[in-house]
């Protein structure tokens, strides 16, 4: 009933120049701590702007209730919609939806499907996956061949597999390998899922460990897991310097294992930027401007030098 | 009426005579088979070079000849949902079902951990710091007791809506399972909770999850055994009307444990929140559901009445060598979840079979 009253009050504001921009944000799910970064993004750019209202919904991860939420926003005449996909292959209904509704809209952080025939009104904005895996893994080639480890026996600790962003940055790492981009020979171990979760990397790890293989170092889909599986070698008596451990993310946790000198590598994905740069996306497309179909904020590696600088970004 | 000890449960009382051959023995087998099995997986694939799971010939690195590394991680890593699955094991024989525990793992772990946290982290103020000052470095009792004592809220309200709204435990539960899930969310909105204070950090370090684990499964097998609480749980779940004849105050009853396992699943949290050095809002995700099937393929009835502690004990044993003996075997991440369900699955259909050839027997 208020959805129905706000429209119609919008309705009446139509003609008037000083009327407030709404924006309706669909995010793939809260409890996600990447996400909730780019949220924030989102939500604080709009705070800091005159006349922007964003309204942000849960997908809970469910295809279906995403797809109900951008017709929510339709019903509603939100000025456009930012869409951060539960599933990068469902994306084609959400196009049409809000391209039949005249509403534009903004794909954030994940692929969609159809991304090479968005209507003009439609844009992506994100960072490519393409860069992560690939900066994270040709930098720990080069830290296993300052430390003179060559062959170096690795393993690979995986994300969620059917998570687009786990399957690219194990593709990215083994690309880097089949390119001849890693300044040393690597021979993995095994590689297996654990869900990006700490707990199950922590579980994994522990199990490698037991079988007593000698091993270099350990590449992580994302931070977390690369969290996990220190605690599970410290668990076990290895000195950290001796191996080399990267992930994805730079979350505060990981900045502070840089800190200790126990994560080597990490990769910085401007969640913020991401989600700032989305809205301003869907906002110069409600107001009638041309806006750049793909844009792409990079990613930044994160060192032990460099760190300093990440510190309070995440 | 006047004497409720004297009429007892009304004849219900578990009688481990009527049994042909221990439960729990059946799943100790199941056990020893899984575990077999992938010993002679080790020998038999070729690109294993005849590795064993448990033992180590090659160099007694412990001193034995056993691999005491996979030995301690098979169970390490089921001792928390084993936590849970313990509480899960006296609400499934009283003939209910609990599926708020995982929610309420990722909501206690949230709400624990913030009263947790250390001020400096390698000198520097908290980047993760939920409260002010005040709430930095506090005494580890401090968490622990929020912590326990959300447990019990929730449990009391679960408790509540089953025994006095008469809601079905699954419905009752499944709510319970959102309202977490938002609590969790909702606490810090969805940012992580880090670094806990040191005293915090022990309760989940090194062995400590089995420690706890084990520690919590005798205690609750000889109250389930011995006492009188345990006695009417198996009552009420063999039969309730008759339970109620025979005296027992099933409201309450069933309200103490829907209690009790909540605080078991606050305690998980507190346990797995410091293991992990992290409190995050998807934490617990699927555990009540694997602390449910742990319960199962132990030999835990989900009709009622029938099973015990040490049965889920067991069937958590068996989920770590499953987990252990994939990774070991490197089992390609693509199938393992599928290996899994057939084996749940499994189990329970030889313990049905097993069971009906019994009751044929007798």
């Amino acid at each position: 009933m208020k959805k129905t009253l706000t429209a119609a009050a919008l309705t009446v504001l139509m003609s008037s120049t000083a009327m407030a921009e709404n924006i309706g944000v669909s995010m793939a799910l809260f409890d996600d701590n990447f996400l909730t970064v780019l949220r924030n993004g989102i939500q604080e750019q709009a705070d800091g702007m005159e006349g922007v209202d964003v309204q942000i919904e849960d997908a809970q991860n469910d295809v279906a209730r995403q797809l109900d939420q951008i017709n929510n926003f339709v019903a509603s005449g939100v000025d456009a919609i930012i869409v951060n996909p539960v599933d990068t292959s469902a994306t084609q209904a959400m196009t049409q939806a809000a391209e039949a509704a005249g509403v534009p809209l903004v794909y954030v952080n994940r692929e969609p499907i159809n991304v090479d025939t968005l209507p003009d009104s439609q844009a992506f904005v994100a960072s490519d996956e393409a860069e992560s895996g690939t900066l994270e893994t040709i930098e720990i080639c080069n830290i296993l061949a300052n430390m003179g480890r060559d062959p170096a026996r690795v393993y690979i600790l995986m994300g969620e597999l059917s998570n687009q962003a786990a399957v690219m940055r194990t593709k990215d790492i083994d690309d880097v390998i089949a390119a001849g981009k890693c300044a040393v020979e690597i021979e993995e171990i095994d590689r297996q899922t654990a869900n990006w979760s700490r707990e199950q990397a922590t579980s994994l790890m522990t199990n490698w460990l037991s079988s007593g293989e000698p091993f270099d170092a350990v590449i992580a889909n994302n931070d977390e897991m690369a969290i996990g599986a220190i605690q599970a070698m410290k668990a076990s008596g290895i000195a950290m310097e001796d191996v080399v451990v990267g992930g994805v993310d730079a979350t505060q946790d990981a900045l502070s294992a840089m800190q200790a000198g126990e994560l080597d590598v990490t990769v910085f994905q401007n969640a913020a930027a991401q989600g700032g740069g989305a809205l301003q996306a869907a906002l110069q497309l409600a107001r009638g401007e041309a806006v750049d179909q793909k844009v792409y904020i990079p990613f930044e590696l994160v060192t032990p030098d460099n760190m300093e600088s990440y510190m309070s970004k995440n | 009426m006047s004497d409720q000890t004297s009429q007892g449960v009304g004849g219900l009382t578990f009688d481990h005579k009527k049994r042909a051959w221990p439960n729990e023995f059946n799943v100790f087998l199941a056990l020893i088979l899984i575990t077999l099995l992938f010993e002679v997986l080790g020998q038999v694939l070729p690109y294993m070079n005849g590795q064993s799971m448990l033992f180590d010939f090659n160099e007694a690195r412990d001193g034995t000849i056993l691999n005491m590394a996979r030995i301690k991680i098979i169970i390490l890593q089921v001792a928390i949902i084993g936590i849970i699955s313990l509480g899960v094991t006296q609400v499934i024989i009283s003939g209910g079902i609990d599926l708020s525990s995982g929610p309420l793992v990722g909501a206690t772990a949230m709400i624990a951990m913030s009263f947790a946290q250390t001020e400096l982290v390698n000198g520097n103020p908290n980047p993760k710091a939920v409260f002010g000052l005040w709430a930095m470095d506090l005494p580890v009792i401090v968490p622990v007791i929020v912590g326990l004592a959300f447990g019990a809220l929730i449990g009391s309200i679960n408790g509540f809506f089953v025994a006095f709204a008469r809601i079905p435990p699954f419905i009752a539960t499944l709510g319970m399972f959102l309202v977490c899930r938002g609590i969790s969310q909702w606490w810090t909105k969805g940012q992580p909770v880090s670094f806990p204070t040191d005293s915090y950090a022990w309760i989940g370090s090194g062995m400590m999850p089995v420690v706890w684990f084990i520690g919590l499964a005798v205690v609750l097998q000889l109250i389930m055994r011995y006492t009188v609480y345990g006695k009417h749980t198996y009552a009420i779940g063999s039969n309730e009307d008759a339970a109620r004849m025979s005296g027992i105050n099933i409201r309450r009853h069933k309200v103490m444990v829907y209690m009790i396992a909540s605080i078991l699943a606050a305690f998980a949290a507190i346990v797995l929140s410091s293991k992990n050095l992290t409190a995050q809002a998807g934490m617990g995700q699927f555990y009540e559901l694997y602390g449910i099937a742990m319960a199962v393929i132990g030999g835990v009835s989900l009709t009622g009445g029938r099973g015990s502690i040490i049965g889920t004990v067991l069937g958590a044993m068996v989920f770590g060598v499953i987990q252990s003996g994939f990774t070991f075997i490197k089992l390609d991440a693509f199938y393992q979840l599928m290996a899994m369900g057939a084996i749940i699955i499994g189990a329970v259909v030889l313990d049905q079979w097993r069971q009906q050839r019994a009751a044929a027997r007798a």
